[in-house]
């Protein structure tokens, strides 16, 4: 039997062919996303300037650099540098109101996509939503004295109506000095950009100055309402809601692993204790105690034990016989062997033992004592 | 009920739908009751575990170290099929090699699973129970349920000093005649007379006999048979002591069943007594047929108890048991302070009927801590276990001027020593 049969804990083999099911899936989850996403055209993120999906504003971006206007997409309220430049915010409700006012003092011309109440008191008290809430996106024509409105004529405006000022497209357009604001970005997107006069409108309204910072807000831009910072907010629709399905999935995953065949088996297992525990103690304590004379005590006389039949003497030999019979033996001086032997109890003998390295020392001239005696004759 | 995998791989698919398609709580709704409704529907059709009928046979006694097998029939009385899994579980030392078997039993159908157990532990394993998870037909959820079946593998001890016992039996046949010629001093049991041959020691000639026939006839002898031994396991604490690979009870074990099996095979008759401050175990009155499959199975779920012997209960138990003088094996530790108090006091009791034999476990730990030298630590290890076999020493000294023989070896050396000794006593006739 090898050891790889007894072997129970996992080997590289055996995680990878544990995980590599999950991870195909969720790789294959994940490439299919990516791959959709790409077929559907960079992603479809509302008024972003870079997105070709039919809610973006990619098209109009293009028109406006081709007739020499430089549009800068900002995704941060710290990136944007408004000076002498048309603005514009796509999401003005998610903008803290302070961060709209510096934008608005700053910039030559505002414009505000849908700007909630807060946003229109900071940058323009004069505009106020209208009473009558919501207008549908139709063709409407412009019915103001606005140059770009009529220069634009029909076009094609929806969402929260405004009054303002100057107000355009029944609510859709309201002007106040140098902010504009549209119900809704509609006129601007990809997809709406051909119909009627919305290219013309917003080619007026947004290349009257020779740049325009397109801003966007997004997750961790510092001017963002406090509320609102969370990327939850800002994520796309389906990120968020697909998130939700696979935190469902990812629960029944859990159900399914979490599910035991059968109830934990347990047993009462003997109790066993290495039975030269109590020796090994009994070591520490000597050491502990530093009872070297004592430790020695009990090595001579295990070495008595040994060498008393090797020169043929019984268990009460006097020690006087044992050492003339081991120095016989050995061919050492009885002093010598004596002092080795029985320590402080030998006449003339060395003092008690008090250190660790001359105990050392003791055993080992034990030892040599005991293989000499056993060598000779 | 029970999910599975695929439930969750279609919610985590769904999660595509959603994100692309339907990205709404609407959209996760219809997801999740998608993935739901299947799951409902495995759970309908799925074939029913709670009427499964359950049946064992197989194995039911395995020397520890060999493989047991335990089959298990499931029947299937639903009208539906039941496909998924079977667990078998068994307690963790019984070693199920693989409790987990792939099940399809169609409608009114049966079949059988294998269990191959390789227990860890000697003793009774028993089998936990039977779950079963029976997997719809769309493999989304399962219906799972358990069941009692209840069986018991019992691991015998292995025996591992089996492997002395051809040269042990060579020495009894040598004693007992049936090998070499028979010669004074062999035994102590007159045999017969048979005629003189050349070689046959002279002083076994037997005078009368050989005035009353032709020829010179010589008394021959064989060793005493029909005697008692008891073998005495102490399964009190000092049993429970590791040493070595096991534990002092297990080469207790192992030195008692081969002096058991020597002992039969020379028509001694042995007696089994497993002691701490009750009997544990007894074996009285076992043929030598059946004498060594009654032990190992006497033996087999002794465990060592945290207890001190009762030495002074031991031996009114053992004097209890026999009448006759027998020899009295005692399997035990050789611990000073235990024997000194307990078993010292009460000895001469026992060793008036019977003769003592004590057969002591000793530690290789101990003896190769003795011989640690070179730095201060090995060298007080070595004073202490030199302190320990001193006492060792001392106590075996004091067994023997009260009539107790004492046979104290590691636990490998301990079986066939003890057989030796045993020899040894038979040889001499001293049982």
């Amino acid at each position: 039997m090898t050891a790889a049969d007894t072997s129970v804990s996992p080997d590289a083999r055996r995680v990878w062919r544990a995980a590599r099911a999950p991870v195909v899936i969720v790789l294959a989850v994940l490439l299919t996303g990516v791959v959709l996403v790409l077929a559907r055209g960079g992603g479809d993120a509302a008024l972003d300037p870079r997105s070709y999906g039919p809610g973006g504003t990619r098209a109009l971006t293009r028109l406006l650099a081709e007739q020499g206007v430089r549009v800068e997409p900002v995704y941060s309220s710290a990136d944007a540098d408004p000076a002498g430049a048309t603005v514009l915010v796509a999401r003005p409700g998610l903008v803290e109101p302070d961060t709209l006012a510096a934008l608005a003092r700053r910039s030559a011309h505002l414009v505000l996509v849908a700007p909630d109440e807060a946003a229109l008191e900071a940058v323009a008290d004069a505009v106020t939503t209208a009473g009558d809430g919501q207008l549908g996106t139709e063709a409407r024509p412009p019915d103001c004295a606005l140059p770009a409105a009529t220069g634009a004529g029909v076009a094609e405006l929806g969402g929260t109506a405004y009054r303002g000022p100057v107000t355009c497209y029944g609510g859709g357009l309201a002007r106040a000095g140098d902010v504009t604001v549209l119900a809704g970005g509609h006129p601007l997107t990809n997809g709406a950009l051909a119909e009627e006069g919305n290219a013309a409108l917003a080619m007026r309204l947004l290349g009257a100055h020779e740049r325009l910072v397109w801003y966007l807000p997004s997750a961790g831009d510092p001017g963002l309402r406090d509320g609102d910072r969370s990327l939850y907010a800002l994520l796309p629709r389906g990120w968020v809601f697909g998130a939700v399905q696979a935190g469902i999935a990812v629960a029944l995953l859990a159900l399914w692993r979490a599910r035991r065949l059968g109830r934990v088996v347990t047993e009462p297992l003997p109790v066993v204790v290495r039975a030269a525990e109590t020796v090994e103690g009994r070591a520490r304590l000597y050491r502990r105690a530093a009872a070297a004379d004592h430790a020695a005590q009990a090595l001579r006389e295990a070495s008595l034990r040994r060498l008393r039949p090797l020169a043929g003497l019984g268990r009460d030999a006097a020690p006087e016989t044992v050492v003339a019979a081991v120095a016989a033996r050995t061919g050492r001086a009885p002093a010598e062997v004596g002092a080795v032997l029985y320590g402080p109890a030998w006449p003339g003998g060395p003092p008690p033992l008090t250190d660790d390295s001359q105990l050392v020392r003791l055993a080992d001239a034990l030892d040599a004592l005991e293989r000499e005696s056993e060598v000779r004759q | 009920m029970a999910l599975t995998g695929r439930a969750g791989l279609l919610a985590l698919a769904g999660a595509l739908v959603v994100g692309l398609l339907l990205p709404s709580w609407p959209g996760v709704l219809a997801v999740t009751g998608v993935v739901l409704a299947g799951v409902g529907a495995d759970l309908l059709l799925a074939g029913g575990v709670r009427r499964l009928e359950f049946g064992r046979s197989g194995d039911d006694a395995v020397r520890l170290g060999a493989e047991a097998e335990v089959a298990l029939r499931v029947a299937n009385p639903g009208g539906r099929p039941v496909r998924g899994v079977l667990r078998d579980a068994w307690v963790p030392s019984a070693g199920a090699v693989a409790d987990r078997h792939r099940l399809h039993v169609p409608a009114g159908e049966a079949r059988v699973v294998r269990t191959r157990l390789r227990p860890t532990r000697r003793g009774d394993r028993p089998a936990e129970r039977v779950t079963v998870r029976s997997v719809g037909p769309l493999g989304l959820a399962a219906r799972q349920g358990s069941h009692e079946v209840p069986w018991t593998v019992r691991a015998l001890p292995p025996f591992h000093s089996r492997r002395h016992l051809p040269g042990m039996l060579d020495r009894l046949r040598e004693l007992d005649g049936r090998r070499a010629a028979l010669v004074r001093g062999r035994g102590t049991e007159f045999d017969s007379l048979r005629e003189y041959v050349t070689g046959d020691d002279v002083r076994s000639i037997d005078w009368r006999a050989t005035a009353r026939a032709a020829d010179v006839m010589v008394r021959t002898w064989r060793p005493e048979r029909d005697r008692h031994i008891v073998l005495v396991l102490d399964t009190g604490r000092t049993a429970a002591g590791r040493v070595g690979d096991g534990t002092r009870l297990d080469a207790a074990m192992d030195a008692a069943l081969l002096l058991a099996a020597l002992a039969a095979r020379a028509g001694d008759r042995v007696e089994l007594l497993a002691y701490d401050r009750r009997v544990r175990a007894s074996v009285q009155g076992a043929g030598q047929a059946e004498l060594l499959p009654s032990l190992v199975s006497a033996m087999a779920p002794l465990e060592p108890e945290l207890v001190e012997l009762d030495a002074r209960g031991l031996v009114r138990e053992v004097l209890r048991r026999t009448r006759r003088r027998s020899l009295v094996v005692l399997l035990t530790g050789l611990d000073p302070a235990p024997l000194e108090e307990g078993l010292l006091p009460v000895l001469p009791s026992l060793t008036a009927r019977h003769r003592l034999l004590i057969a002591a476990v000793a530690d290789p730990a101990v003896a190769e801590l003795a011989r640690g030298r070179g730095d201060a630590e090995s060298v007080y290890g070595a004073a202490a276990a030199e302190r320990t076999l001193a006492e060792r020493a001392h106590v075996t000294a004091l067994l023997g001027r009260h009539g107790a023989d004492v046979v104290d070896a590691d636990p490998g050396a301990l079986p066939p020593a003890l057989a030796d000794r045993y020899l040894t006593l038979k040889a001499t006739g001293r049982l």
